[in-house]
């Protein structure tokens, strides 16, 4: 691990004595760049420079470099955190929607409470408190078992309450458990989602399923649930646009995520041995991010635009 | 139940013991030229070479973790890490959560840097916007020195208090002479060093857990033998524009 | 029991930022989000499609990038129009440009809830107005107006009530000046100091679930009133405490 480093310099510092980094000050000036620029870039792209120039040449080379494949490479972070979080929070919300249809009435205040208590906290709070309570209760469930009361005494004060019961989370874990706060927040909305589709679903049509012999479980899960889905869609729809854009949150559970890399490409770097020498970019950096999301939502439309018109296939509208 | 749960926490001490041998350096990644992440996307610079030569020295296997400087003690209390080797200054204040090893860089003085073409009155501070990174013993010096008076402005990193400044909405910047003044004598003239040198802090080194002490006098060893071989002083220069070194 | 007080003691004034930050953004938002709306439902094309672009825009990303954008690109614009104006001091402030950024957004949500209620108005009863020999503006004082705010108030109580929760997204993006720290910052620093995240979020969560009531409290108040002309024989709707996930 240690001795790899140094081979792993980048060219970049290897050049930086030659005035190509420094002259990236003035970008307004090409010419400075000549020749050099092929330097920079991945040498398979050598076949574009000579069609489009040094210019195109030196920003593919830029674009294209590890902090920029890092960068495009965090978005996956951004999409798994999107696809967990809806399923674990569809998962929530059909458990939520279990307890607030319950007979049993400390059920539906047990539903009642999830459902208001998650919706009236801002979603940042419950993002950024689950994992640490989550963490701390993992941690402390280990501290029972392997502390012994001195260890336990020696770091009063402090957490973990001894350094056997420490939990090491790396980006996974991290993310793992953004994907269970997001499915636990949109769970809550799911939920009241669902609950309003089960009861949009036409009486006249449970009664006839009835008297055509069906047994009452039968006509929930065939007839109730399943009609429940297109009732409910519009609605989910909804829950996964807010849901996408809580994605945007991934950075402050320390997980290098797109707005965090974007943080990172876009400050200013004024030190040549640093990397390219550049002023503030950041704001074109946060544009991307503002457009990705804006298809993102786009994308999301559309999709669900064609679920609606395939399961409302053969749904004779009410009315 | 509770069998399942000691094996897991068996399990659990299994790889903790197995991990003890690889040690986990937190750092920053933004804070050029100590650390920071390179155009090839790693971590880099004076503060990784070391760390790496340092792990190569006290024969350990070490692996980086970035994490943000306003959680990066608390995250080295709760076990992410074992060390903060992200040019961490040693204060007393600091001293009373997280023990240092030796200082690897000499104590520093904290410098202002202005525009070029300012004219700010040194002796008599008031009305202006000072920045500073958030939790840093300049952020702790300027709120207590010039908070009366002054606007103090908190940032995550050190690279946006310098955007900020270049940008004109700061009128000062406080930080480390270490990082300030490559920024300035790269900057042609846009940004200048005014105003008296602050000794602030005692030097740079690694923050460490108070139990962790086996670390410390690896980490210490290691130290002393790259400061009196001198291979600690050529990283120094290697990096440190002008370089300050033993 | 103690630290629990101590608690809501050293958080109170943090949430006042967080109610600031509400209060200032909320009625710039909604005076911008019904002139959006009645563009938006204009017949003029191209005004319509751009108060669409606008609202698609909006609430097409998250608040989160829309705050770091909007601050780095006024930053970046600092020293060639904020300075020579003498606004500097203005526009880069959190204070002002967290309610900016906030004010746009939920311009954004709010005119897309304004614009839907206005195309559910009843086109009859505007076209008896008119008939009435009623002019534009008189149509809309007296049929327009009453009907769309009477139709949006329920949602738009919603989307207050979210505005009021992503004001914690302020200091996560823009500098934090001085001690100016909002619910989450306090909260945040508390739990550094002592890893007690069960009691510091859960104050600060009740302080968030308190406001959220008040200001469903305040906003049925309202809404009583809007619907003051059904007689007391009919069953007057409320806006009851259940956030939707209309944002």
């Amino acid at each position: 691990m240690a001795g790899e480093r140094e081979s792993s310099v980048p060219p970049a510092h290897r050049d930086s004595d030659n005035g190509f980094w420094k002259t990236a000050l003035s970008l307004g000036e090409p010419a400075d760049r000549s020749h050099e620029g092929a330097q920079c870039g991945v040498r398979p792209l050598d076949w574009l420079i000579d069609i489009f120039g040094e210019d195109l040449g030196f920003w593919l080379g830029y674009l294209g470099n590890g902090k920029h494949l890092a960068w495009y490479a965090s978005f996956r972070f951004t999409i798994l955190a999107a696809i967990f979080g809806a399923l674990i929070g569809l998962g929530f919300g059909l458990g939520g929607a279990g307890l607030l249809r319950a007979r049993f009435r400390p059920l539906r205040i047990a539903g009642l409470a999830y459902a208001n208590i998650v919706r009236g906290v801002p979603d940042v709070l419950f993002f950024l408190f689950f994992p640490l309570a989550f963490e701390q209760l993992v941690e402390w469930l280990i501290s029972t078992q392997v502390c012994s009361p001195e260890a336990v005494a020696a770091r009063a004060g402090s957490w973990p309450p001894c350094m056997e019961a420490n939990w090491f989370l790396s980006t996974t874990e991290y993310l793992i458990l953004a994907s269970v706060s997001l499915g636990i927040v949109y769970g809550a909305f799911t939920a009241n989602v669902i609950n309003g589709a089960m009861n949009a679903v036409p009486k006249g049509q449970l009664e006839a399923a009835r008297a055509y012999g069906f047994s009452r479980n039968q006509v929930f899960w065939r007839f109730q649930v399943r009609q429940m889905w297109i009732y409910a869609l519009p609605g989910l729809s909804n829950v996964w646009m807010l849901l996408i854009k809580s994605t945007s949150l991934l950075s402050l559970l320390q997980i290098p995520d797109i707005v965090l890399w974007a943080e990172r490409l876009g400050a200013p770097n004024f030190v040549p041995t640093a990397g390219l020498v550049h002023p503030d970019w950041r704001w074109r950096y946060y544009l991307v991010l503002f457009v990705f999301y804006i298809i993102l939502t786009f994308l999301s439309e559309r999709g669900f635009a064609w679920l609606r018109e395939r399961v409302g296939r053969g749904v004779v509208a009410e009315g | 139940m509770k069998h399942i749960l000691l094996a897991a926490a068996f399990a659990a001490a299994m790889t903790g013991g197995a991990a003890a041998q690889t040690v986990r350096l937190g750092t920053e990644g933004a804070y050029a030229p100590w650390n920071f992440v390179n155009d090839a996307g790693e971590v880099d610079g004076f503060e990784i070479e070391l760390g790496n030569e340092l792990c190569v020295r006290a024969a350990l296997e070490c692996e980086w973790v970035v994490n943000e400087w306003d959680t990066i003690i608390p995250n080295l209390l709760a076990g992410n890490y074992d060390a903060i080797i992200a040019g961490m200054s040693i204060t007393d204040e600091r001293k009373e959560t997280i023990d240092f090893s030796d200082n690897y860089y000499p104590p520093d003085p904290s410098k202002f840097a202005v525009a070029g073409d300012s004219a700010v009155d040194f002796d008599a501070m008031s009305g202006l916007k000072i920045g500073v990174q958030g939790a840093t013993i300049q952020a702790a010096y300027a709120e207590a020195t010039f908070g009366a008076g002054n606007t103090i402005l908190s940032f995550e990193t050190a690279d946006q208090s310098i955007a900020d400044l270049s940008a004109g909405n700061v009128d000062v910047v406080l930080a480390d002479g270490g990082y300030l003044d490559p920024i300035v004598n790269a900057s042609g003239g846009a940004l200048k060093i005014a105003g008296p040198d602050v000794m602030i802090g005692g030097g740079v080194g690694a923050g460490l857990r108070k139990d962790d002490d086996e670390l410390e006098g690896k980490l210490n060893a290691a130290i002393a033998a790259m400061k009196a071989d001198g291979s600690l002083n050529e990283l120094i220069v290697k990096w440190f524009d002008p370089p300050n070194t033993f | 029991m103690q630290p629990f007080l101590d608690d809501i003691a050293t958080l109170a004034k943090p949430s006042l930022y967080n109610i600031y930050f509400a209060a200032a953004s909320i009625p710039l938002g909604f005076v911008l989000a019904v002139a959006l709306a009645l563009v938006r439902a204009s017949r003029s094309r191209i005004g319509s499609s751009l108060a669409g672009a606008y609202i698609y825009a909006f609430r097409g990303s998250p608040l989160f990038i829309q705050l770091f954008m909007f601050y780095s690109l006024a930053l970046s614009l600092n020293i060639s129009v904020w300075k020579p104006n003498g606004l500097d001091w203005l526009v880069l402030h959190p204070l002002f440009l967290g309610t900016f950024v906030l004010a746009l957004n939920t311009t954004a949500y709010s005119a897309e809830i304004f614009y839907g209620a206005l195309k559910t108005l009843p086109r009859g009863e505007i076209e008896a107005a008119r008939a009435f020999g009623l002019s534009r503006f008189q149509t809309f004082r007296a049929v327009v107006w009453p009907n769309m705010l009477r139709l949006a108030w329920p949602a738009y109580t919603n989307e207050v009530v979210f505005l009021f929760h992503a004001t914690t997204l302020v200091y996560f993006t823009l500098p934090v000046i001085n001690e100016q720290k909002d619910l989450m910052n306090k909260a945040g620093e508390l739990f550094e100091r002592d890893y007690n995240a069960f009691l510091h979020f859960s104050v600060a969560a009740l302080y968030f679930l308190a406001i959220s009531l008040a200001i469903f409290f305040l906003s049925n108040l309202v809404y009583r009133r809007l619907m003051h002309h059904l007689g007391p024989a009919e069953a007057k709707p409320r806006v009851r405490f259940a956030p939707k996930y209309l944002r």
